[in-house]
């Protein structure tokens, strides 16, 4: 069973993307800032993070530059209401940028398509 | 008219005081009425009636010719006089009747101009002497500063040859030459002759003539530089005008940038909860059963939401447009690819699209993305105003300045108490719609330095066209400037 972290500071978001995935089949732990979030891929290596960009302590930028850079074999999908940071250099890095919407289905296709590009290549 | 002054040579030596009487009175009367005018032409006209009326200095025709700054020339500008005998006595017969005296001559050119004589002002518009040929006769006596007489052909006391020219347009056996100048300016010539009595011209009409020429550059300059500070009061006028509708295109810049500050914050903060709501209504929705009457209460959940996020979607949208990212850009290309991506839009409605695409558009600058926007609201636009069906006509057409994209439906027409506010933030004259869509095209069109306009006919439909300089794609020409106008003034 795929483990994906969800780092999101709105806890009825997170709420809503851990019921969605879950019903995927998938395993969901949370995080609601970059600094926890960094801290927890290290204690989890989970198989794919799901990254909100604007948060309180750390953004989701900042940390997935790190995770990118500690763990290279985690793949990381920006998840944010603002298009704007689609043209920052630095999201070019992710594997996937999602608009926030309250239709889920883009996530799930996402991260669906990610997770099995991955398998592809050897661990 | 004709004075016998004019007879003997050197009768100024021997004119009664009451012959230096009546020319200072011409002088005084000329130079008086000089003095009330600032219209050049009316100057022109006072000049030559006092060089040519009976009472004046009696010459049968005069000349002004006038240097033009602008063309480099020394240029004819206004004759008086008749063109033969037969025309000539019919004049003085009418003017001895009248009993006028030259005040009153005077005095009727203030009141209303006298008419034109065709035949010696077809003349003197034939005298055009480039300055740059110093040599010119006409030029080197108008350089001198002095009187000359012309005779037998030769310009005295210059000893000039007149050019076969000026001899042939004039065709006079004599003319006196006075050169009309400031000293720092020389303004032109004034010439006079006896054409039609055939009368020599005695020296001291030609010192008259000088003396009266001086009076008259005085009134010429005059003129000219009244003319000169018209000229500079409608710069600094136009200057003024622009400066205010630069002052109101950036306070209205300002005005929309704050704006648009604004609704991007409250976009984004209204945008997250929107998700949790839609999201969790969705998931309710998925886990009732089919046969749950509280179904469609949660699908009306679903869709209003999803409608609020298209709408934040689309103030996004408006606040992102910055300064355009141009590159070349085929257009006709660019209106197939929206027409596209409209497909479901369009295929909804009752509508029929045309698209009237001119073959020889080149690229042209764009930002693709913005000019995209722009289209899609226009169409969308378009598609409102016709719930009952039409034609969307999508034309475009270039010429050396610019590219013209026109959008053209079929529909209601926009009522002309809207057309002011058309172009308003969040004004909207739809059930359901932001306000934005003409905000952002007019934004689009105004980023790209271009224009937009409209034409509405109630009940016949609405026409935009934008039009974006051509430029060279790829160039960094200076496109003109832009601006907004609707065809009843927004």
């Amino acid at each position: 069973m795929k483990k994906i972290l969800i780092v999101e500071d709105d806890p009825h978001l997170s709420r809503l993307y851990k019921a969605e995935l879950e019903t995927e089949g998938y395993t969901i732990t949370l995080a609601e800032d970059g600094r926890k979030a960094l801290e927890q891929v290290a204690a989890e290596m989970p198989d794919l993070v799901v990254m909100d960009i604007r948060m309180p302590e750390m953004d989701g930028l900042t940390a997935m530059v790190e995770i990118l850079q500690k763990h290279r074999k985690v793949p990381v999908i920006l998840n944010t209401a603002y298009s704007c940071y689609m043209d920052d250099f630095l999201a070019w890095a992710a594997d996937g940028y999602v608009i926030k919407s309250s239709d889920v289905e883009p996530l799930k296709t996402k991260i669906r398509e990610v997770l099995s590009s991955r398998e592809g290549t050897p661990a | 008219m004709p004075s016998d002054t004019n007879a003997s040579p050197n009768a100024f030596a021997g004119m009664s005081i009451e012959h230096h009487l009546t020319e200072l009175t011409i002088l005084y009367g000329v130079s008086r009425a000089l003095q009330r005018t600032l219209s050049q032409r009316k100057a022109l006209q006072t000049i030559l009636v006092g060089v040519t009326a009976g009472p004046g200095l009696a010459f049968n025709r005069g000349f002004v010719l006038l240097v033009d700054d602008k063309e480099k020339a020394l240029r004819g500008r206004l004759a008086v006089g008749p063109e033969s005998p037969e025309a000539a006595s019919v004049i003085w017969n009418e003017l001895q009747s009248k009993h006028r005296s030259l005040g009153e001559l005077l005095d009727s050119l203030e009141e209303s101009e006298i008419g034109v004589d065709v035949s010696v002002n077809r003349i003197v518009s034939q005298i055009n002497i480039p300055l740059e040929y110093p040599e010119h006769p006409l030029i080197r006596v108008m350089r001198s500063h002095e009187t000359a007489l012309a005779r037998q052909g030769v310009l005295e006391p210059h000893g000039l040859a007149v050019d076969s020219q000026t001899s042939q347009l004039l065709g006079a056996p004599e003319f006196a030459v006075a050169p009309l100048f400031l000293a720092h300016r020389d303004l032109g010539l004034l010439i006079a002759d006896n054409a039609i009595t055939r009368k020599p011209i005695a020296t001291p009409h030609l010192r008259l003539l000088q003396i009266f020429a001086q009076e008259a550059s005085a009134a010429i300059e005059n003129t000219l530089l009244y003319r000169e500070l018209l000229e500079q009061v409608a710069l600094h006028e136009q200057a003024n005008e622009e400066l205010r509708s630069n002052q109101e295109r950036l306070l209205r810049a300002e005005r929309l940038s704050t704006m648009g500050k604004m609704a991007a914050l409250l976009a984004h903060e209204i945008r997250t909860p929107l998700v949790s709501i839609g999201g969790f209504a969705r998931r309710l929705l998925r886990s009732c059963p089919p046969e749950d009457p509280r179904r469609e209460e949660m699908m009306i959940i679903v869709s209003e939401v999803a409608r609020l996020e298209r709408l934040v979607m689309e103030v996004l949208g408006y606040t992102k447009l910055a300064k355009p990212a141009c590159a070349a850009s085929d257009v006709n290309a660019l209106i197939g690819s929206v027409v596209g991506t409209m497909q479901d839009e369009i295929g909804r409605s009752r509508v029929s699209i045309k698209l009237d695409l001119a073959s020889d558009l080149r690229a042209v600058n764009l930002d693709e993305a913005q000019v995209r926007q722009a289209l899609m609201n226009l169409v969308n636009n378009a598609l409102d105003a016709m719930p009952q069906g039409g034609t969307l006509t999508i034309t475009t057409r270039m010429d050396d300045s610019y590219l013209e994209i026109g959008v053209h439906d079929t529909g209601a027409g926009i009522l002309k108490e809207h057309w002011s506010r058309l172009f308003t933030p969040f004004f909207t004259t739809k059930a359901s719609g932001t306000g934005l869509g003409l905000v952002i095209v007019s934004q689009v069109v105004d980023n790209h330095q271009g224009s937009l306009r409209f034409e509405s006919t109630p009940g016949k439909g609405t026409s935009f066209y934008l039009r974006f300089p051509s430029g060279t794609a790829g160039g960094s020409s200076d496109p003109p400037a832009g601006g907004r106008q609707g065809a009843g003034g927004v």
